[in-house]
C-alpha cells in the first residue's frame, strides 16, 4: 500500500517537475517577446513624435502663408464676407412645379410666371 | 567502529538488526532521539528553503522589474524627457525627438590617434585637437559629440573604432521657431527648461522627477497652452509688417480672453528661435509684455475714469474744467488734443484730455487712487507661470503732483500684461481675474476673481471705449462688424532722466466685441517713426490703431466671432441695456 502511495508520490513529482519546466521555459519566452514588443512599440513611439514634429513643422502658419501668398490667387477674408444665415433671402418661389417632365416648354406656354422671378437677391423692376 | 558489545539492552527479536544498528551508529546511542534530531534539522532546512523562495516570489510580485529595467533607463535616455506641450487646439508646440549622441570611454581606446583621425574624418565639424585631448584622458566617460544625425552614426558605426558609442537622447525641439518664443521659453543641452513655460514645467516638480531617473518616457501627459497658434501667427505677421512700417525699436501685442484670463496670444518682436537659445540672451529680444515695465500714457485714463465713476461721486454727465493749462509749481500739464473749455466725462476720454483726468483724479484724493490702483493690481509685481516677471516702479513719495500725472499715466511704469489685466477687469464687469497662460474654463476664472468695480461702471466704460472709437482718438480701428471698442496711449519716453520729445512708446487697448466683451487686444509700438501716410505724427492713432484694426480684421475669423452689422450706436446699445438692469 505504501509503495504505491510513494510511487504514485514520484510519479506527481516527476509531472510536476516537468510541468513547472515547461512553465518557466514558456514564461522565459513571454518575457523575451514582452521585452521585444516593448523595444519596439517604443521605437514606434520615437518614429511617431518625429514625424509628428515634422508635420507640425510643415504645418506652420508662416509656412503656409509663405506657400498661399506665392501659388494661390487666395485673400485674407473680411469681415464683410461672412454673414449669418438668417439674413439669407428667402428662396424664391419655383416658377414651375418641381416634378414638371417639361419645365421650358411649361415656361414658354406661361410667359406670365417670369414676372415672379429675381436673378439672386435682386427684386425685378417694377414695370 | 567497535564490535558489538554484550551489555547492550537488547531483545531477542532482532539480533541482527541490533548488529547492523551497533555498526552504524556505535553502542551507546539513542537512535530515536537522533533521529528526531536530524528530521528537525531537514525540517528547518526545507522551511528556510522554501521560506526564501516565498520572499523572493513576494518580492518579485512587489517590484515587477527591479534591477534590470532600471539599468535599461539609465542607458537609453540621458536628457530628460519632456511633456509635449501643445496650443489649444492641439498643434504641437514643443515636442521630444529621438537623436544619437556619441561618447567615449577613453580607457577602452587603443589607438587615440588613429579614432581621432577617423571621427574627424566622419565629422569635419569637430574641433580635431579638443577632440584628441578629450580621447586620451582619463576619464571613464566623455561625450565626443551631443546630438549627431543618423548618417553621422551609421559611419561611425562602419568604422569599427573600439570604446565608442551612442546614447541616445531627447532633443527638444520647436517645430513652430519663433513664432511662440517668449510664451514657451527654451531648454539647455540637458533639456531642462531655462525660460517661459519650459522652465515653469522644471519648477513644477519635473526636475525632481528627472534627478530620481523617472523622467524618461514620452508618456507624460502634454501640457495644454491658452495659446492660439494660429492667432499667434497672424499677430506677430503684423507686428513685424508694423515694426518695419514704422521703424519702430519694437512692436508688442497681447490678446487675453476678458472672460476667462486666459492669454490667447502674446507677441514681442524681436524675438528668438528656441531652437538657437543663444539668441535669447540679446537684450533688445526681452519679452516687453512681461519682463519690460512701461508709462502706460493715455491707456491708464480708462482706469481713472473706472475709479471715478465706481467712486458714485462723478456721473458720465459731470464736467472738469480743461480751459486751461494744469499748473503744479513748475510743471504744466497740456492737453495734446487741446479743446480749452469746459469737458464732460466722455469728452475726457475721446479728446483724452490730461487736465481733465488729472482734475478727476485730484477730486478723489491721493489716497483713494492709491488704494484703488493697488485694488486693480497696479502697484505690485504681477506673477503668471513665466517666471519672467517684472516689478512696478512705483514713486516712493506719492504727492499730489504724482496722483496727477499716473492719472493720465505718467510717473508708474508697468508691465504691459499688469496694464492689460487690470483693463479686462474693467471690461469684463467688474471681475480682477489674473492672467494664465495655461487652458482655463469661465468656472475656474470665476472662482479666482476678485470683484474690483461694479458691473454698472464696467458698462460705462465699455460705453466710453466704444464712444472713443466711433468719434474719438481709435477711429481708425473700427473694423466693421466686430464692435470696437478702444483706448489710445502715447507717452513720452524717458532719455536721460528727461521726458524726450520725439520718443515716443504708443499702446492701443481695444475690446471686442464691446457690447458683449470676448477679447481684449493690446498692440505696443516702441518708439514708431512718421511716415507719409501718418503727416509727421508719432501718436497712436496714426500708428498702433491701424495696426490695432488690421490685426483685428485678421484674427477675430480665426477666434470665431461672428460679424454683426447695423448695430445701434454705443449710446444706444450699451448705455440702454445698463440702464435697463
Amino acid at each position: 500500500m505504501m509503495r504505491i502511495l510513494n510511487i504514485c508520490v514520484i510519479g506527481a513529482l516527476v509531472l510536476a517537475a516537468a510541468d513547472v519546466y515547461k512553465i518557466k521555459f514558456e514564461s522565459t519566452r513571454q518575457a523575451q517577446r514582452v521585452a521585444k514588443l516593448r523595444l519596439e512599440i517604443r521605437r514606434e513611439r520615437d518614429v511617431v513624435a518625429a514625424l509628428r514634429a515634422e508635420w507640425a513643422k510643415l504645418d506652420n502658419p508662416a509656412r503656409i502663408q509663405d506657400l498661399a501668398r506665392r501659388h494661390l490667387a487666395l485673400k485674407p477674408v473680411d469681415s464683410r464676407q461672412i454673414d449669418p444665415l438668417d439674413n439669407l433671402p428667402e428662396r424664391p418661389a419655383d416658377l414651375v412645379p418641381v416634378n414638371e417632365a417639361d419645365p421650358i416648354g411649361t415656361v414658354i406656354a406661361n410667359p406670365e410666371v417670369l414676372d415672379r422671378s429675381a436673378t439672386g437677391s435682386v427684386p425685378a423692376a417694377t414695370r | 567502529m567497535k564490535a558489538a558489545g554484550a551489555d547492550q539492552p537488547v531483545t531477542a527479536r532482532e539480533p541482527r538488526r541490533r548488529f547492523v544498528a551497533s555498526l552504524l551508529y556505535g553502542r551507546n546511542v539513542d537512535r530515536t532521539a537522533k533521529t528526531r534530531a536530524r528530521l528537525g534539522l531537514a525540517v528547518l532546512i526545507f522551511v528556510l528553503g522554501y521560506a526564501i523562495i516565498a520572499a523572493r516570489l513576494v518580492m518579485f510580485a512587489a517590484a515587477p522589474e527591479g534591477h534590470g529595467s532600471r539599468r535599461a533607463i539609465a542607458q537609453d535616455a540621458v536628457a530628460t524627457a519632456r511633456p509635449d506641450v501643445l496650443d489649444r487646439n492641439g498643434e504641437i508646440l514643443a515636442t521630444d525627438v529621438r537623436t544619437p549622441s556619441l561618447f567615449a570611454e577613453p580607457h577602452r581606446i587603443i589607438d587615440v590617434d588613429e579614432a581621432s583621425e577617423l571621427l574627424t574624418a566622419v565629422m569635419p565639424d569637430i574641433d580635431a585637437a579638443e577632440l584628441r585631448g578629450r580621447l586620451a584622458s582619463k576619464r571613464r566617460f566623455v561625450w565626443l559629440k551631443r546630438e549627431i544625425t543618423p548618417e553621422q552614426r551609421g559611419q561611425i558605426y562602419r568604422l569599427g573604432i573600439p570604446g565608442v558609442g551612442f546614447l541616445p537622447e531627447n532633443k527638444r525641439v520647436y517645430p513652430n521657431g519663433a513664432e511662440v518664443s517668449h510664451v514657451i521659453g527654451h531648454v539647455n543641452i540637458d533639456n531642462q527648461g531655462t525660460a517661459g513655460i519650459e522652465k515653469w514645467l522644471d519648477a513644477r516638480g519635473l526636475a525632481d522627477l528627472h534627478l530620481a531617473g523617472l523622467a524618461t518616457d514620452r508618456l507624460q501627459k502634454p501640457v495644454e497652452l491658452a495659446v492660439d497658434l494660429r492667432v499667434q501667427h497672424a499677430l506677430r505677421d503684423e507686428l513685424l509688417a508694423a515694426r518695419a512700417t514704422f521703424k519702430a525699436v519694437a512692436a508688442a501685442g497681447l490678446l487675453t480672453d476678458v472672460r476667462t484670463g486666459e492669454i490667447i496670444s502674446m507677441v514681442s518682436v524681436p524675438d528668438y528661435d528656441p531652437n538657437n537659445p543663444r539668441e535669447a540672451l540679446d537684450p533688445s529680444r526681452i519679452n516687453r509684455l512681461t519682463t519690460g515695465v512701461f508709462e502706460m500714457g493715455s491707456t491708464f485714463k480708462a482706469l481713472t475714469l473706472a475709479m471715478a465713476l465706481d467712486s458714485g461721486k462723478i456721473t458720465l454727465k459731470s464736467a472738469f474744467d480743461a480751459s486751461h493749462p494744469l499748473q503744479y509749481g513748475k510743471f504744466a500739464i497740456h492737453d495734446f488734443h487741446a479743446q480749452n473749455r469746459v469737458l464732460t466725462v466722455p469728452e475726457i476720454f475721446t479728446y483724452s484730455s490730461n487736465i481733465g483726468t488729472a482734475r478727476m483724479a485730484v477730486s478723489l484724493g491721493i489716497e483713494h487712487h492709491k488704494w484703488f490702483l493697488r485694488k486693480m493690481g497696479q502697484l505690485d509685481r504681477l506673477r503668471t507661470e513665466l517666471p519672467e516677471s517684472a516689478e512696478p516702479l512705483v514713486p516712493k513719495r506719492w504727492a499730489e503732483l504724482n496722483t496727477v500725472t499716473i492719472a493720465f499715466g505718467h510717473g508708474l511704469s508697468v508691465a504691459p500684461l499688469q496694464a492689460v489685466m487690470a483693463i479686462g477687469a474693467l471690461m469684463n464687469g467688474g471681475r480682477l481675474i489674473p492672467p494664465t497662460f495655461l487652458k482655463r474654463s469661465e468656472a475656474e476664472a470665476r472662482a479666482l476673481a476678485t470683484q474690483v468695480v461694479k458691473p454698472e461702471t464696467s458698462d460705462k466704460m465699455r460705453y466710453l471705449m466704444r464712444l472713443n472709437v466711433e468719434k474719438g482718438t481709435a477711429t481708425r480701428a473700427d473694423v466693421k462688424g466686430y464692435y470696437v471698442g478702444g483706448k489710445t496711449g502715447t507717452s513720452d519716453k524717458v532719455v536721460g532722466g528727461r521726458y524726450s520729445k520725439t520718443k515716443v512708446l504708443t499702446s492701443f487697448t481695444a475690446v471686442l466685441p464691446a457690447d458683449q466683451p470676448r477679447y481684449l487686444l493690446l498692440i505696443m509700438l516702441d518708439e514708431p517713426q512718421a511716415t507719409p501716410d501718418t503727416h509727421g505724427f508719432t501718436t497712436s492713432g496714426w500708428n498702433a490703431v491701424p495696426v490695432g484694426g488690421a490685426v483685428i480684421g485678421r484674427i477675430a475669423p480665426l477666434l470665431g466671432l461672428e460679424p454683426r452689422f447695423d448695430l445701434p450706436p454705443a449710446d444706444k446699445l450699451i448705455l440702454a441695456s445698463a440702464g435697463g438692469r
